[in-house]
């Protein structure tokens, strides 16, 4: 009964703040909802093993991280079936580029300009969403756990050279797409 | 034949773009510094291919950046509550 009472106050208390987290580390809110609300439902299954060693705060954000963690590993070992065949759209057999895929030299304007740019950000944006889930994910990781490739890797449990592959796969197809849609307009 | 002992030496374009990504998230061995270097010294695409490879990191960046949108805090809050009775039962 006492663990009720608890949860209810807890609910009250924290979800501002496991909220913030949660988009914090994820971006998209409705996901960061769910992870929320999941957080609270393991935490009343769980609500015998909270001994009141830790805070409730810190609790909650154990179990909030363990989602969080958990939702990054399911969706970069999904399995992906365009994978092989993505590098030879990019290069030839002997390892150079393909002509049509090399990369060419954007408009004469720097990084900082670029940046600025509305367009060249929507652009990025309807590129990046256009990406497999799992290489949308992948680019982002390291930004959104602020770890570093090493700690990425262990934490998902993917292979180092696993995860550069992934990411060198996105990057191409992110940067080729934007290159078609930027320039072209 | 020519291609292939280049390609042991100075990298493939391919390994080269692997290399400039995995750059960014750690730190490269000695030796595939020093292939890097040399093959961008030769690689004209793949130099060109760094740069963009780097502004598109800073635009992921920004874009999640974004502040966040402001949702029903109450809503969910009730929602939760809702979910833990449900479970409950």
């Amino acid at each position: 009964m006492e663990t009720t009472i608890n949860l209810s106050l807890w609910v009250e208390t924290y979800t501002s703040d496991l909220y913030s987290w949660a988009f914090h580390k994820v971006s998209d809110s409705e996901l960061a909802k769910d992870l929320v609300q999941d957080t609270f439902l393991v935490a009343a299954e769980k609500a015998e093993s909270f001994k009141g060693e830790s805070s409730p705060k810190t609790w909650l954000f154990s179990i909030l991280n363990h989602k969080i963690v958990d939702h990054y590993r399911k969706k970069v070992n999904q399995p992906l079936a365009l994978e092989n065949q993505a590098l030879s759209d990019f290069f030839e057999a002997d390892g150079g580029w393909q002509e049509s895929r090399k990369p060419k030299d954007w408009k004469e304007v720097d990084d900082e300009h670029l940046l600025d740019d509305n367009e060249f950000q929507k652009v990025l944006k309807k590129c990046m969403d256009a990406l497999p889930d799992k290489w949308n994910t992948a680019v982002k990781l390291k930004y959104l756990t602020e770890k570093n490739g090493d700690e990425i890797c262990q934490e998902l449990d993917i292979t180092p050279s696993n995860f550069w592959q992934i990411v060198h796969r996105a990057k191409l197809q992110l940067r080729d797409c934007v290159e078609k849609n930027w320039l072209n307009n | 034949m020519i291609k292939q002992i280049m390609n042991k030496l100075f990298l493939s374009c391919l390994k080269a773009s692997e290399l400039i990504e995995k750059k960014m998230h750690v730190k490269l061995s000695f030796t595939e510094q020093m292939q890097l270097k040399a093959h961008k010294m030769m690689c004209e695409a793949c130099t060109t291919y760094e740069k963009q490879s780097l502004i598109l990191e800073k635009g992921i960046e920004q874009h999640l950046n974004q502040k966040k949108e402001a949702i029903d805090l109450e809503q969910l809050k009730k929602q939760i509550t809702m979910n833990l009775n449900k479970s409950k039962s």
